[in-house]
């Protein structure tokens, strides 16, 4: 039984000798390798799960012929195609048959990736030195001195060398299985076949990637009669592509994907997402702070730990039931230079997540008090870190003013990545945004993995609470 | 005395034969020879066959390139010369048809929001959709994307391939999307300009799949800051040919996810790419998500090509060869394009009595929100227009508000006014011919409209 359509419906809809002829010319080497390949898909027994990927160019319509899973990719990318056949259905047979121009020129990136990432697609490479379908330009396989369409006075040192494929898949550390073979006499047509079915036994048992290079003539392009092509190939081409295997390294089997998992709780689990309800403190929404929408802008240098105190605050409003958002300033900057966070409390929606004019700014540093210091909103809150900012220009009087040392804070606590978490304790105390219960609510379910530096950062919450109230105490007075 | 099994010996309806001559020199006992006439039919000059010497050591078989060229004659193998349908048997290859196997809807425990990025969000609404296979090549702003696909996707028996390229990224997504499982990708402006080839060829063959574009300043490297200057690649330039591909613009990270499922969605629906087009600072913004409550496991549509008994009589490609069947392809394209006017999407914010109408996607729209607000407290009645579809426009909605709306605003991040050109060709291609005035509040380069700058021009356009 052949793995051949009976009829050719897809060649001009199989209508006369379309039916049961190809489109190639005569002599030409497609043909052969088509009946090797379908020979070795036969006797595998693998014609239902086979998915043939077939490229541009003469083997372009490989898809009339091979009653097969059939797939057409676009010019160069057959490989990559059959890697995403091949990641969908793993039990799946993909081969990816292609030309010189496909494979070695336009294609280079993706044959070279998938070569090396090694997983075992097999793939069927067709060398005939020439671009057959656009009517015999120069392909990246032309030899030197040939004439082309495009090299009409032979191919020279500035149309570069001839590229050998084989030897170059073959020094990939991915491919298991590269061999050259050719189709000029019956003995190199038997070995490849012989490669050919080796090449798709290889991806059957799951040992990795193979490559098999077919030299092959073009008798039309050469314009030579088919059997001066044959010639033309072993006279020529052999000497510059040598025939035989470049690579067997073919192991143990080991590809193997695991099966899609549509669990409801791995799923919940790999998100991160809880069922567990988490309490709520918040008698009511900081009205006093803004009616409907407070926003906060959070500004230091990279490391501060602005982000991770402005990602706490927007968890604890969500958690309170209300709104929250949170927008880094990203880039470059947020790796080492200013880093500032904009950050949105709502009772019932953030409309815009921009701060341009916050009603709180939480300064780390002294560049960032001074930038964003006379953005703040009437009425508003500035916080800043007296142990680095000095010399604090004065604010509009309606704003509220507190310079708690995180800092030094932080060093007394022994640890200076906790400064954030003074500033927090300072916020909460100074402005009322939410009850204490809220911010340590949210920073225990941050370091739910790390429960050993809940202490820690509690005490840090509690000693910028304090700070803060003295300093404003201090200031009443 | 055992019984010798004869070999086969060569067959050959001269129809068949290009002449080509490769069987002649390989025929040891010189049985194969070139005919004296050409063949009518073909106009060729095949070979004959004399058999007297054959010994049927199949060289000649070997060494002919045509499938129904010279044939060993099986055992019992019979043929209808004088009918060409039956000429090798009347066997007819049995087809199994294949059935659309169904997705599955799995039900999820309730559970708190997460409070998580655009992006994140955007990956994770992928996963419930039932995406499996995710493709991609980092670049920002949206890695993150990327980076908890491939975190999260061995977690539940799926893939996450780091590819090579967009180029090759696409060309995954192709033959994932042909084998018709869920296929994604994340990438930013840049990214995506190398990604059109392919999806040229998507839309060609059919084949879904759903991009996520986290947009960037342009052109050519730009910056990684947030723009809108895609609208018109994803409107109109989706790499050669006819091309189309409904457009999703989300706002919010809740939306990042809800639109990222609906991609799935439509991209199965309508057997096309889907892009869900965000500006960075949506990639970045990290809010409230709501989980829903059940999760997609995909099944395998009828059409596709995934390796297996059911499927293989399936062809994924976007070749026509004859200029009549490319037509005819086309025209179906068109009527499919009409259909998914369906899927145009909008929201609306206070345009109940708003004579002041804003127009905003994305990012932009969170300001325009916020300046509607502005604009109330100022005694202006404000209200926005968001569209959700960029392609399709929403028009009809839009239509639908324009009776008392006396000035159209429209706030967008790039400097050509591409949605505001959306807006007017959707307007003209329904007919309609008065339009209020538009004017517009624009920035690019990475830099968004800002609240205030809507207000102001707000303010300034009704003279206050």
């Amino acid at each position: 039984m052949s793995v051949f359509y009976e009829k050719f419906e897809r060649h001009a809809h199989g209508e006369g000798l379309k039916g049961q002829s190809t489109h190639y010319c005569a002599g030409c080497g497609h043909g052969l390798a088509h009946k090797y390949l379908a020979d070795a898909i036969a006797e595998l027994g693998i014609q239902d799960t086979t998915v043939l990927v077939s490229p541009v160019g003469c083997s372009v319509f490989a898809y009339y012929y091979f009653d097969t899973g059939n797939t057409q990719a676009a010019h160069g990318r057959a490989a990559a195609v059959a890697l995403g056949h091949k990641m969908a259905n793993p039990e799946a047979t993909v081969i990816s048959y292609q030309g010189d121009g496909d494979l070695a020129s336009i294609g280079l990136a993706e044959t070279v990736a998938a070569a090396q990432l090694g997983a075992p697609i097999t793939v069927i490479f067709i060398n005939n030195a020439i671009y057959g379908m656009t009517g015999g330009q120069m392909a990246p396989t032309t030899l030197m001195g040939q004439k082309t369409a495009t090299s009409p006075d032979g191919r020279n040192q500035f149309n570069g060398m001839p590229i050998k494929m084989a030897e170059l898949i073959a020094q990939l550390d991915g491919p298991v299985y590269v061999e050259r073979v050719a189709l000029f006499s019956p003995a190199e047509r038997r070995k490849a076949a012989k490669a050919i079915k080796k090449a798709i036994q290889i991806q059957k048992e799951g040992r990795g990637y193979a490559f098999v290079e077919v030299l092959a003539e073009c008798p039309t392009h050469l314009k030579l009669m088919p059997d001066q092509s044959e010639k033309w190939v072993k006279e020529n081409m052999v000497p510059i592509f040598p025939l035989g295997v470049k690579k067997d390294t073919v192991g143990e089997p080991w590809f193997k994907l695991a099966e899609p998992d549509f669990d409801a709780k791995h799923f919940v689990k790999a998100v991160g997402a809880s069922s567990d309800a988490t309490d709520r403190f918040c008698k009511t929404f900081a009205t006093h702070l803004n009616p409907i929408d407070i926003s906060l802008k959070l500004a230091g240098s990279g490391g501060d730990g602005a982000q991770t105190a402005a990602m706490l605050i927007a968890t604890a409003a969500i958690n309170e039931g209300f709104d929250g958002t949170h927008i880094p300033a990203y880039g470059p900057e947020s790796r080492g230079g200013t880093s500032y966070a904009d950050v949105h409390v709502a009772k019932d929606e953030v409309l815009n997540p921009a701060s341009p004019t916050p009603d709180i700014l939480l300064a780390f540093n002294a560049p960032s008090l001074a930038k964003f210091g006379i953005t703040v909103k009437k009425g508003g809150f500035i916080l800043y870190d007296s142990s680095i900012a000095k010399d604090v220009k004065p604010m509009d009087p309606s704003i509220t003013v507190v310079g708690v040392p995180f800092a030094e804070i932080a060093a007394g606590l022994g640890n200076m990545v906790v400064k954030n978490i003074v500033a927090l304790g300072a916020l909460q105390a100074a402005t009322g945004l939410f009850p204490k219960e809220t911010f340590m609510a949210a920073i225990k379910q941050a370091l739910k993995d790390k429960a050993k530096l809940i202490p820690l950062n509690e005490q840090a919450f509690d000693a910028g609470v304090k700070a803060a109230q003295e300093f404003l105490a201090a200031k009443k007075r | 005395m055992a019984q010798v099994k004869e070999r086969p010996k060569p067959f050959l309806v001269s129809d068949y034969c290009k002449g080509c001559g490769r069987c002649v020199s390989v025929c040891v006992k010189g049985c194969i020879a070139f005919a004296d006439e050409i063949n009518p039919t073909t106009g060729v000059v095949p070979i004959v066959l004399d058999l007297e010497k054959c010994t049927g050591c199949g060289l000649c078989i070997d060494a002919c390139p045509e499938p129904y060229g010279l044939r060993a004659l099986e055992a019992g193998e019979e043929f209808e010369l004088q009918d060409p349908a039956k000429l090798f048997g009347d066997k007819l290859r049995e087809v199994t048809k294949p059935v659309d196997i169904p997705a599955e809807k799995v039900a999820l425990p309730k559970t708190g929001p997460l409070v998580i990025k655009g992006n994140y969000a955007s990956a994770i609404g992928a996963i419930l959709a039932g995406c499996r296979h995710v493709f991609g090549y980092p670049i920002t702003p949206s890695t993150e994307g990327a980076e908890l696909m491939a975190k999260l996707q061995p977690k539940l028996g799926g893939v996450f391939l780091q590819a090579v390229s967009e180029v090759a990224t696409v060309n995954h997504m192709y033959g994932t999307g042909g084998a018709g499982l869920p296929t994604m990708t994340f990438t930013s402006s840049p990214g995506f300009s190398l990604m059109l080839e392919g999806v040229s060829y998507m839309i060609g063959a059919e084949v879904p799949g759903v991009f996520v574009n986290i947009m960037r300043g342009g052109p050519g490297l730009g910056n990684i800051a947030p723009e809108q200057a895609d609208v018109k690649l994803a409107c109109h330039g989706l790499g050669h040919g006819h091309t189309h591909a409904i457009t999703l613009m989300p706002s919010t990270p809740q939306e990042m996810l809800d639109l990222t499922i609906l991609a799935f969605e439509l991209t199965f629906k309508y057997r096309s790419p889907v892009l869900v087009m965000a500006d960075g600072y949506l990639g970045q913004m990290t809010g409230k998500v709501q989980l829903p409550d059940h999760m997609i496991k995909p099944g395998i549509p009828s059409w596709a090509v995934y390796g297996d008994r059911d499927h293989r009589g399936n062809l994924i490609s976007s070749i026509q060869l004859q200029e009549s069947d490319l037509e005819v392809f086309n025209r179906y394209l068109q009527t499919k394009y009409e259909s998914m006017k369906v899927e145009a999407r909008s929201e609306t914010f206070l345009t109940d009595d708003s004579e002041i109408l804003l127009v905003a996607c994305n990012t932009p729209a969170r300001a325009a929100k916020g300046a509607v607000q502005n604009l109330r407290d100022h005694g202006i009645k404000a209200g926005l227009f968001r569209p959700i579809t960029i392609w399709p426009f929403p028009v009809d909605q839009l239509k639908a508000l324009l009776p008392k709306t006396k000035r159209l605003v429209v706030v967008e991040a790039n400097a050509g006014g591409q949605i505001e050109n959306e807006l007017r060709l959707a307007l003209s291609l329904a007919g309609v011919e008065k339009l209020p005035p538009i004017t517009s509040v624009r920035r690019f380069g990475g830099l968004l409209p800002q609240q205030t700058e809507v207000v102001d021009h707000v303010m300034s356009i009704c003279g206050k």
